[in-house]
């Protein structure tokens, strides 16, 4: 990716990679004391008959894996999963974009808006079950009674195997204020000058859009793309309050897979092959996302 | 478009202050209905807070309080005189605004180094950055409760105020996003006038850099904030938990939850994440499009 | 509060008594008599939601006050999390002296050695009556023969129901020679789908609670008696479901799941548009606190043949094997266990379900006991039925499958053939995965 000829290294190459080193040595120590036991511990544990007391541990190889792969639960939650991981992504991020598009013009009281549309990420911490049970209620909830009023008869949102899953993709758009936020602060700064210059060669709102915002926003609309994929995949709060995995096994994504295994049933060492099963995965699709990202991602100032 | 007709040829709509109109227009028809729904969470946790206990579960569900208890917000914060919410208020206030320091502090460096600076291994430290913001954190509970338990934090604010002075990959790789997109001229110029990476980051990075930094700060604000598994894991001594742990003290068994008095307090509790929010965002607004270019 | 506080006296002669020395002295130092003059730390972890705080303050003061040589810490969890909170501290080694232990974890954590085998403790205890709790509550803790934990609450499940609405439709309540018909016929008369009300609150709990509260009225059983075997595909307990199914699902007189969640928590029941429900001692102080109606209590409705059988269940507290004293843990819990304890922390408070049948008496003068809370202590001495599993290490993956197969009942996405076969067939499974255990 570099721009330049790469040359041979001199002393002030020298000097700056010692400063790169210098400035990431805080995450890097971080890194080494927080992360680095737990993560390989958990890699270690994964092969193990881990319960609950890490002394007398079996090592029993893959057996973990193995069982894993025999029990039909896990492969439900693995395709929930991804469907769950899909439509959020692809829903989520643009409705936050048009949420950042709308939020980002010129009008009065916009600073408002911008504070009502973060709230439910602000309270949706203790506020979802009750709120959210509330709102997706098939007789009684917000949601049916509003929709009777256009005429339409109202699904049963979670309390069915077919709409629990786009129920919760529904709810998590709600909370995508974050990701709106980034969005927001990347719009804030395209240069003005280069809507300028784009509105004499006489581009429209649209061409503008597609000519100017996207490819400067695209830094930061990768990067929401990403997180978008990590949380979803890690998201845990909505199905532990909300549907615990069900009706059936029909919500059951891999982090409540894990978590089932680690505290209800006391299986840590399944527990810690699922999250690794899991982080597999994720390297794998955040690979891909910087693949591509290489060809539609534009850097202003390329040096990675 | 190459040829302009004359001013008083131009239909109304296609006019500048007829465009905007129809721009407000617009804007307003989506955002007004899209907001009252998304103020719906927050109506009914407000709503809750001022009801009797009887009515939250009264069928069907009403958002306006028939009557409306006021005494529940000096209740919710007497918490029986067993929860001290203005305890709690102080721990998560002390602990957040360390973090967010911390975190800025942490992040700013290794986003820039990742950003801008050229270095062997780059790349490999950068793929370790992301790898582990993929982990999934319900799996690292019980391990991490083992690490401080081994350094002795357990029952103090150090496991949860120490780790954020040392970087946090997803606001590494936010600021790191945000940090490309500078444009290089800057740097270049700066360079030429000899100012050294401290100097460019202080100088032009930050100021630069404000819509993002708000961004993280909002971010390390409600994520600290809101925190509550591990709190409730690392803390035990009644006096140093921390405000989400409090409010959960409301929560029973078999419908002895107090959600009213939960609600209250939780209402409270959100204000200044609101106002850290209505004051913060206009950062965003003073971000590069009007600082403007100036190296 | 005062009034009710416990009297110096009660614990008198269990304070005096010294004949636990003798059974401990297997288990370590006697840490209270080797430092008598120094405060001992003794910690408690468990969940109580603020509001019943105070109590249990006010009984550790007063135990303190009788003991100035011990000092009460309690960590609070909450009841959501204390479950995931205590394998943390399993595994760090941090656990508290003492932990709160629901019933469906005793098997699991004292296999997991999260408590410890206080069998002999708590046998050798002259002063300490265990045969004066309800054999049905100790039960849930023996684990291979030996007492792991103490039960301090245990409670049958049977019928409440709405006297307004039993009023308003110039009915007679439900009475003591009520059959599971009786009920089905006054459920479907009672229900009003414009008003938006049912004559039965739709609940379907075939786990450790509720588990009997329909089979067993038909002579089925969910498991045998040992665990091992998933006893579903029965003709009792299909007739039984057919018969739950049929009320809720082809008379729609029950509410179906989907009513039932409008609030986490919620029962139609309690919310007052169900005319009967499933009610547990445990439950009385929230119907105080919520219901809207006058209500009352009956025997769980007889089988066809005159049979009676409900589920019960419940909670209790065991030691840790991260204490180093254990005998002062048990100093604590003898009293707290106790009568005149659980008097104190759950009769005269109206929390309800103590563990001795004098506490559930004591109980039903109380603020929350309904008029006829008689029929409480009558199902615990004629019919109640811990309702299993609870024994087999596989206890908590049963109760998923239960769980899950009933919500789908209750939502009518499965049928009653269809979560039998998958509740017999994979019970069956995660049972033999645990059988060499």
């Amino acid at each position: 990716m570099l721009k330049r000829k790469s040359r041979p290294i001199s002393a002030s190459a020298k000097r700056e990679e010692r400063i790169f080193y210098l400035f990431i040595l805080p995450w890097l120590i971080g890194l080494v004391v927080f992360s680095a036991g737990p993560v390989f511990g958990m890699l270690g544990l994964s092969f193990t008959d881990w319960r609950i007391s890490l002394d007398d541990l079996q090592f029993i190889g893959l057996e973990n894996y193995a069982k894993l792969f025999d029990d039909p639960i896990f492969w439900t939650s693995v395709g929930n999963t991804l469907y769950i991981v899909v439509g959020r992504v692809v829903f989520g991020v643009s409705f936050a974009l048009l949420l950042a598009v709308l939020l980002n013009q010129k009008v009065p009281g916009i600073a408002f808006f911008r504070a009502v549309y973060y709230l439910p990420t602000v309270t949706a911490g203790v506020a979802v079950a009750l709120v959210w049970i509330w709102i997706f209620n098939p007789r009684l909830g917000i949601l049916n009674h509003t929709l009777k009023q256009i005429g339409i008869q109202g699904p049963p949102w979670i309390f069915s195997k077919t709409w629990v899953k786009p129920s919760l993709i529904l709810m998590s758009m709600f909370s995508v204020g974050p990701i709106m936020i980034i969005l927001l602060a990347g719009l804030q700064g395209v240069p003005k000058e280069l809507y300028e210059s784009a509105e004499i060669d006489g581009a429209g709102n649209w061409a503008k859009f597609r000519n100017v915002t996207l490819p400067m926003l695209s830094p930061v609309l990768f990067f929401v793309i990403i997180i978008s994929v990590v949380s979803s995949f890690q998201n845990f709060t909505e199905i532990r309050v909300m549907t615990e995995g069900g009706p059936g096994e029909s919500s059951n994504v891999l982090i409540w897979y894990l978590w089932e295994n680690a505290f209800i049933f006391l299986q840590l060492g399944i527990a810690a092959a699922v999250a690794w099963i899991m982080f597999v995965i994720l390297m794998a699709l955040t690979g891909v996302q910087f693949w591509v990202g290489r060809r539609w991602v534009y850097y202003e100032a390329d040096t990675g | 478009m190459t040829t302009r007709k004359r001013k008083e040829d131009v239909a109304w709509y296609k006019s500048t202050q007829g465009r905007r109109a129809i721009g407000y227009m617009l804007t307003f028809a989506l955002l007004v209905p899209l907001g009252i729904a998304f103020m719906l969470p927050f109506f009914v946790m407000v709503s809750t807070a001022l009801k009797p206990l009887k009515q939250v579960f009264a069928f069907p569900p009403t958002l306006i309080p028939e009557t409306v208890q006021w005494q529940n917000f000096p209740d919710g914060w007497y918490g029986h005189g067993y929860v001290d919410f203005t305890t709690c208020t102080w721990n998560s206030l002390k602990i957040t605004i360390n973090n967010i320091i911390g975190n800025v502090v942490s992040c700013t460096l290794a986003a820039y180094a990742f950003a801008r600076l050229k270095a062997r291994g780059k790349n490999f430290f950068f793929a370790l950055v992301l790898a582990t913001m993929l982990l999934p954190n319900e799996a690292l509970v019980v391990p991490q409760y083992v690490l401080f338990n081994r350094f002795g934090w357990l029952d103090t604010h150090l496991p949860l105020m120490v780790p954020p002075w040392f970087g946090w990959p997803f606001f590494i790789f936010l600021l790191r996003q945000f940090f490309l997109t500078i444009p290089e001229e800057l740097v270049d110029a700066a360079k030429i006038d000899g100012a050294g990476h401290a100097r460019i980051l202080l100088q032009i990075f930050i100021p630069l850099s404000k819509p993002a930094l708000a961004t993280l700060a909002i971010f390390a604000f409600i994520g600290n904030w809101n925190n509550f598994f591990g709190p409730l894991l690392y803390l035990r001594t009644p006096n140093i938990q921390t405000l989400p742990v409090c409010l959960v003290q409301y929560q029973g068994a078999y419908g002895n939850t107090e959600w009213h008095l939960m609600m209250a307090v939780a209402t409270i509790a959100v204000i200044p994440v609101l106002l850290i929010f209505i004051f913060g965002q206009r950062y965003f607004v003073e971000g590069i499009a009007t600082t403007g270019v100036k190296g | 509060m005062s009034t009710e506080k416990l009297s110096r006296r009660d614990f008198l002669k269990l304070t005096a008594a010294t004949s636990t020395g003798a059974a401990l002295a297997g288990l370590g130092p006697l840490s209270s008599i080797a430092a008598a003059q120094d405060q001992v730390e003794l910690t408690f972890g468990r969940h109580w939601e603020a509001a019943f705080r105070p109590r249990q303050a006010e009984y550790d003061e007063g135990f303190m006050e009788r003991h100035p040589d011990i000092k009460v810490a309690i960590t609070y969890n909450t009841w959501a999390d204390h479950n995931n909170v205590v394998p943390a501290w399993a595994a760090a080694g941090t656990l508290p002296d003492i932990i709160y232990v629901h019933g469906s974890r005793a098997t699991p954590w004292a296999h997991e050695g999260i408590i410890i085998d206080i069998h002999d403790i708590v046998t050798a205890d002259e002063e300490f009556n265990v045969d004066g709790m309800w054999e049905e509550s100790v039960r849930l803790y023996r684990v291979d023969g030996r007492i792991h934990a103490l039960p301090y609450d245990h409670g049958p499940i049977i019928l409440g129901y709405n006297k307004d609405m039993f009023d308003a439709a110039g009915m007679d309540y439900p009475s003591e020679d009520w059959t599971m018909e009786d009920m089905a016929a006054a459920a479907i008369e009672l229900t009003d789908p414009d008003m938006g009300v049912w004559g039965w609150d739709g609940r379907l709990d075939l786990g450790n609670g509720g588990g009997g509260f329909f089979t067993g009225a038909w002579g089925g059983v969910h498991m045998n008696e040992d665990e091992s075997e998933m006893t579903m595909d029965t003709p009792e307990v299909r007739a039984a479901l057919n018969h739950w199914y049929n009320l809720t699902h082809v008379e729609n007189a029950g509410a179906s799941g989907t009513e039932m969640e409008a609030f986490p928590n919620s029962q139609p029941f309690r919310a007052g548009v169900a005319a009967m429900g499933h009610i547990a001692t445990w439950s009385t102080p929230s119907m105080r606190a919520l219901a809207n109606f006058e209500w009352d209590v009956a025997p769980t409705p007889m089988g066809a043949d005159g049979s009676r059988y409900t589920g019960a269940f419940g909670s209790g507290y065991g030691i840790t094997p991260t204490s180093d004293k254990p005998d002062i843990a048990w100093r604590y819990l003898r009293e707290y266990l106790s009568l005149e304890g659980m008097i104190f922390m759950w009769s005269l408070s109206g929390r309800g379900s103590p563990a001795r049948p004098e506490g559930l008496e004591a109980w039903l003068s109380s603020d929350p006991a309904p008029p006829s809370g008689r029929y409480f202590l009558e199902a615990m001495f004629d019919y109640a039925v811990t309702g299993p599993p609870f024994q087999s290490l596989a206890a908590a993956q049963v109760s998923n499958i239960l769980t899950r197969e009933a919500d789908l009942l209750r939502l009518g996405e499965t049928t009653v053939d269809e979560a039998i076969a998958a509740i017999q067939e994979e019970g069956q499974a995660a049972l033999d995965e645990v059988a060499d255990m």
